[in-house]
């Protein structure tokens, strides 16, 4: 099997996001915009994170 | 406060039944699984779709299986959190399923994949027990 780390936070963030949607809120409505609230700040935070020690290294 | 009093008192009776503790175990053996009990089929899929796609995931990128009584600390942590997951931990186990250590940056990924699938479980079966005994509400 063959993953790279972007597709790997990908998968991670999309699982994760779902659970936390289901099971952090009540309504149908807001577990889905937690769900997205939570995979955006997973993968920006990934992003950034990433573009910091690109930074630290250059 | 009389709303909240009568809604404690509507609390009372389901508190006392055992479909708290049977979602609980059940959402815990199987993903999903309790929130089924419960008649949430569509969370219960998705559940189940993203804690065994994220175990699997695990397995096919040969993560570590932690195995208990090492004596390690971190071993006993890992082991702590892929046991949430179940049968699933079980299974692996018994058919010998990934690796007994992560040799490069993929089999780590998978690691974690594993064990945090197990530990999303926790949250899904108590969730599960929680909507059984009114504790979050049942929408």
């Amino acid at each position: 099997m063959t993953l790279s780390h972007f597709s790997a936070v990908l998968l991670f963030s999309l699982f994760t996001s779902v659970v936390f949607g289901i099971t952090q809120r009540a309504q149908p409505k807001m577990m889905i915009r937690f769900g997205a609230y939570c995979f955006v700040l997973f993968v920006g935070a990934v992003v950034i994170a990433s573009w910091v020690m690109y930074a630290i290294k250059h | 406060m009389a709303a909240d009093t009568q809604q404690i008192a509507q609390r009372i009776p389901e508190e006392k039944s055992s479909l708290p503790a049977v979602v609980l175990v059940a959402g815990w053996l199987i993903p999903g699984l309790g929130h089924l009990i419960l008649g949430k089929w569509v969370r219960a899929l998705l559940l189940f779709l993203s804690i065994v796609g994220m175990f699997l995931i695990g397995i096919a990128a040969q993560g570590k299986i932690y195995q208990p009584g090492s004596g390690d600390i971190l071993d006993i942590l890992g082991f702590a959190g892929q046991l949430g997951l179940g049968l699933l931990c079980g299974l692996a186990h018994w058919f010998s399923w990934g690796a007994n250590s992560a040799v490069n940056t993929l089999a780590d990924y998978g690691t974690k994949f594993i064990v945090c699938a197990g530990l999303l479980n926790y949250i899904a079966a108590v969730d599960a027990h929680s909507l059984a005994n009114g504790r979050k509400a049942s929408l």
